[in-house]
């Protein structure tokens, strides 16, 4: 062994060993766990254990309550992550702007929310969307809007907290994109400018394909947080109501933590990480398509 | 006539970012404002934005240990400020130490097995860290772990991203540079310290911050693993005040204003750092 | 301003029996605890955990306690909605607190998984009301002694009644109904009851009522398709069909003390902690504008929901001698009576009962109520199968299942959840 390999096996081996201990070791029991019907009873009595092979997964596929969880994930994801970089792209385009003076100012203020706890601000928004004494439905009756019951109309509910989410978050993708439209090649701009492209068509043939691997990218890791939504349901609405807000991992806490139904809990972040993974793989596929990779 | 319409874009851009940066800022500034509402007096109609009568009743019930009959009253949120304080600490320095080398050793230094393991990491990027959270809880209960600091702390030292983040501002560092010093004798534990880390010093304030307000912020695995009210931090105090509370609105929004004025505090006089490390330094100002 | 800690001087107070507490009781303690009092000072506090209203006020019994025998006591105040899993969780980490409160509900669980210690001495519980006693007791042995008793009864606004010509709710299910029409009549703009619907109490308090037999088959199957439960189904349905209760869960109701105030709901079933909400909101409802009265069945009242919260001591707990003590403490009359002027819930102690204060009418609805409780079938799954049903009935009142889809789905998910206890049972290992 070199000096600069031993060197490197010191750098490096530490963190090694604690992703190993912590993130490697864990999921390959999660897969063992997976496959036992760990349950109260073997809380109990571990002789109360034992090996289920794949019962637990075929059980969870007939658990309306999984379908439920996973289509809720499913329809958080597949509004917020929309939502989201929309929120976001808008907003960068608008400080993108030659004219917008301050930015500086204004990026630390929309990207604020962003720094803040989740436990903290879910609070501050469950009155935000409280239905008589919340400020979104006090602004909305100012402009002749009824009432919504956010919180507690299960139609309304996941717009409710998806509302919280981004903006929350929007302010990060917003920085991401603000780095990619200034890669923007201002000749390219100018370009289309001179040939009579409309404003329009300089968005869709210029900036849209120059940040395009940004956006994708964007968008992969939007879908996998997504995918992984929980303290917001937790703090704001328990799941409900009618469980219109349990999301997989929710369903996970409760199972796994709430009910000590561990082998089942285990098989459910398993098919979480399986949908994370084919997420992924499916927006990287499109990537390459797209030559933005 | 062309300034003209300029003028009026700008007034147009310049009022609409205006106008999304209020949006943005009312929550925040309502959790502020209702927080010195005296009690009971934000559940009105119509809404109240601003409070009639300033009071920091909330704030005197919430941090303040007081003696009724002989018996203490405490919300315990000044421990959990210290525990959230100490926690997020300890896993930043602990979290650098750990990732900022290892990230140096992955962009710099030849070993075997260098290119496998990357690929490795990168695999491991979209592992959800709830996967390993059941059986970490059963692994800490055999070491004692539950309910204690290091049970929080040490599943977040797993720093895939941190390692690869380093590891991409590594490697902007010229080759010629190292091997320069190599040439003048210096060992690779100088190198490190001597000329990589001035130069990656901003990234590393970049990840530092990263690491703070994710350990401040984080919720679910402190929720399972503390048990002890003496030991929580912020998140799963205020979540338990919370669930017991909820119809004392103006307590808990000053329960949010503790939880969010730290990181706040931290993170403004920072943000170039932060904001700067995701705008890669393409932009300026 | 009435901050907490609260100032609960008022109608359930007793201050000679307090000073009771302190000489008579307190000396018992002491003695029983002498030897293991070096030790305790040694490492520290004992770990004390409640829910609820019990967690927040018991730091008032613990300063007798410690002034008689030296041992600190740190009290932690759980959550309610999320003690189940927090006290699960501490067991399976292997870091319960010294002694804890369970509902009632819970006690056969955590005595099952072993996370309990069985009561060493009769006496602990020799002067318990019997019907809290078989709350706290699986197979025959004491698991807890029982210390707070909450049975579920009715809150209502005596003005409002009056106005529409009820001097008191009436006791049957028709004349409930016909009360809230006629309530709602005159205030359509409002509710008439508050049943919320992630709490699953007062659905089962009417279940309870009908006479539903809820599992079937040594307990290891769901039995909710039966008349009795269709019955009572069909009652909790009708509530929120014909607009008589909000369809609310918790998390929606901002401040139900203030709305129960501005009179937006007129009765409300609810637990003795709140007279102790009531009395501290006093300035908003005064006391001559409510009343209490038990539950309304389907042929006048019947059995209820009854929480019944019981003290544990942990089975891992290290210093026993100084845990019984403390759980001793907190169960003696006086404890209890002082506990019963502080937040309400009522005394588990026989003999607590001859005390003057409870002589106080407001309590005598629920001491009828006591008398009848019902007892929820013995199994660990309870918890979550109480949860289930409530879900499945929210799904009903919002008008997704008939009440036979819900029934039928109940004893899918029933059996569903009762299925690993079915394969213990039939294989012997469990009774």
């Amino acid at each position: 062994m070199s000096r600069q390999e031993r060197a490197a096996w010191l750098f490096a081996g530490p963190v090694l060993a604690a992703i190993a201990a912590m993130l490697v070791l864990p999921v390959a029991l999660a897969l063992l766990l997976g496959l036992t019907d760990y349950s109260i009873y073997a809380l109990a009595d571990l002789k109360n254990l034992r090996f289920v092979g794949l019962a637990n997964f075929t059980e969870l596929l007939a658990t309306p309550l999984f379908w439920r969880a996973l289509g809720n994930t499913a329809l958080f994801a597949a509004l917020g992550v929309p939502m989201a970089i929309g929120a976001s792209l808008a907003a960068a385009l608008l400080l993108h702007d030659a004219t917008v003076r301050w930015k500086p100012l204004w990026r630390v203020a929309l990207f604020a929310p962003y720094v803040t706890s989740v436990v903290a601000t879910a609070i501050v928004w469950r009155f935000v969307l409280n239905t008589r004494f919340g400020l979104l439905n006090s602004a909305l009756g100012a402009a002749g809007i009824g009432p919504v019951d956010w919180l507690g109309d299960p139609r309304a509910s996941i717009p409710a907290i998806l509302l919280f989410v981004t903006w929350k978050i929007f302010g990060y993708n917003m920085i991401v994109f603000t780095a990619a439209l200034s890669a923007v090649p201002g000749e390219l701009m100018e370009a289309a400018r001179l040939d009579g492209a409309s404003r329009w068509g300089r968005f869709r043939h210029v900036t849209l394909p120059a940040i395009g691997p940004t956006l994708l990218l964007a968008a992969v890791m939007s879908v996998a947080g997504f995918l992984q939504l929980f303290a917001e349901p937790y703090v704001m609405t328990m799941g409900g109501p009618a469980q219109s807000t349990v999301t997989v991992l929710y369903f996970m806490f409760d199972e796994g933590f709430r009910w000590w139904n561990l082998g089942q809990a285990s098989a459910t972040a398993l098919i979480l990480f399986v949908l994370i993974l084919g997420v992924t793989a499916v927006q990287a596929r499109i990537g390459r398509r797209y030559q933005w990779l | 006539m062309a300034v003209r319409r300029r003028t009026l874009r700008a007034i147009v851009a310049n009022g609409a970012v205006a106008a999304l940066t209020a949006v943005t800022l009312v929550p925040l500034v309502w959790m502020v404002t209702v927080s010195f509402m005296p009690r009971g007096s934000s559940s009105q109609v119509p809404v109240p934005f601003w409070p009639d009568r300033w009071s920091i009743e909330n704030y005197y019930e919430l941090l303040v240990r007081r003696q009724f009959e002989g018996a203490w009253f405490d919300y315990r949120i000044l421990p959990a400020l210290l525990n959230s304080i100490g926690v997020a600490a300890i896993a930043t320095l602990l979290g650098l130490l750990l990732t900022v080398p290892a990230g140096y050793a992955f962009a710099k230094l030849r070993f075997r097995g260098r290119e496998r393991l990357l690929k490795l990491l990168i695999a491991a990027l979209v592992v959800p860290g709830q996967v390993a959270m059941l059986p970490l809880f059963l692994m800490f209960k055999e070491l004692g772990l539950v309910n204690s600091y290091a049970g929080v702390i040490l599943p977040g030292l797993a720093g895939v991203f941190a390692v690869l983040f380093v590891r991409q501002a590594v490697l902007a560092i010229p080759d010629e540079m190292l091997d320069a010093a190599r040439i003048d004798g210096a060992g690779e534990g100088r190198i490190f310290v001597s000329i990589v880390l001035p130069l990656i010093a901003p990234i590393t304030v970049t990840l530092a911050l990263f690491i703070f307000l994710g350990s401040w912020n984080d919720f679910l695995w402190p929720l399972i693993i503390l048990s002890d009210q003496e030991r929580y931090t912020l998140p799963v105090a205020v979540a338990a005040i919370m669930r017991e509370h909820a119809a004392d609105g103006e307590l808990m929004m000053a329960a949010s204003v503790v939880t969010t004025l730290p990181v706040l505090l931290i993170f403004l006089p920072l943000q170039r750092f932060y904001i700067g490390g995701l705008l890669g330094g393409s932009v300026k100002g | 301003m009435c901050d907490l800690p609260p100032c609960p001087d008022g109608p359930f107070r007793q201050p000679a029996l307090i000073a009771l507490d302190r000489r008579t009781m307190l000396g018992g303690a002491a003695a029983l605890t002498l030897t293991a009092c070096a030790r305790a000072r040694e490492s520290g506090a004992l770990r004390f955990w409640a829910t609820g209203y019990e967690g927040d006020y018991s730091p008032h019994l613990m300063v007798p306690f410690t002034a008689a025998t030296g041992i600190e006591v740190e009290t932690q105040s759980v959550p309610s909605t999320a003690a189940h899993e927090k006290f699960l969780t501490a067991f399976a980490g292997g870091v319960l607190p010294d002694v804890f409160m369970l509902p009632s509900g819970w006690v056969g669980e955590f005595a099952m998984i072993g996370a309990v210690a069985p009561v060493p001495s009769p006496a602990l519980v020799a002067d318990t009301l019997p019907a809290a006693r078989a709350i706290a007791q699986v197979g025959g042995r004491d698991y807890a002694v029982p210390w707070a008793i909450a049975p579920q009864v009715q809150f209502y606004r005596r003005d409002l009644l009056g106005a529409a010509g009820y001097d008191a709710p009436p006791t049957d299910w028709a004349g409930w109904l016909r009360m809230g029409s006629a309530l709602k009549g005159r205030r359509p703009g409002e509710f008439v009851f508050l049943a919320l619907l992630n709490w699953p109490d007062t659905l089962f308090s009417m279940l309870y009522q009908a006479g539903a037999t809820l599992l079937r088959d040594r307990d290891t199957r769901g039995n909710f398709r039966t008349d009795e439960a269709r019955e009572a189904f069909a009652f909790y349905k009708s509530l929120f069909d014909e607009g008589l209760a909000p369809k609310v869960l918790s998390t929606e109701v901002q401040d139900p003390y203030a709305a129960f105030a501005q009179g937006r709901f007129a009765v409300w079933p609810s637990w003795p902690t709140l007279l102790l909400d009531l009395h501290r909101r006093a300035a908003e409802l005064p006391r001559e504008r409510w009343g209490v009265a038990r539950l309304a069945g389907p042929n006048g009242p019947g059995p209820a929901t009854m929480v019944a919260n019981s003290l544990c001591v942990a089975s891992t707990c290290e210093r026993p001698a100084e845990a019984w003590a403390l759980v001793r403490h907190l169960s003696s009359a006086a404890s209890e009576l002082r506990f019963q002027s502080l937040i309400g819930n009522l005394p588990a102690r026989a003999s607590a009962w001859d005390a003057p204060q409870m002589a106080d009418p407001v309590l005598a609805p629920f001491a009828e109520q006591m008398r009848q409780p019902a007892i929820a079938p013995p199994v660990v799954e309870w918890e979550r199968i109480q949860n289930e049903v409530q879900l499945v009935a929210e799904r009903m009142v919002r008008g997704g299942l008939s009440i036979d889809e819900a029934l039928a789905a109940i004893d899918t998910r029933i059996d569903r959840i009762l299925a690993k206890r079915r394969a213990l049972v039939e294989a012997g290992r469990i009774a």
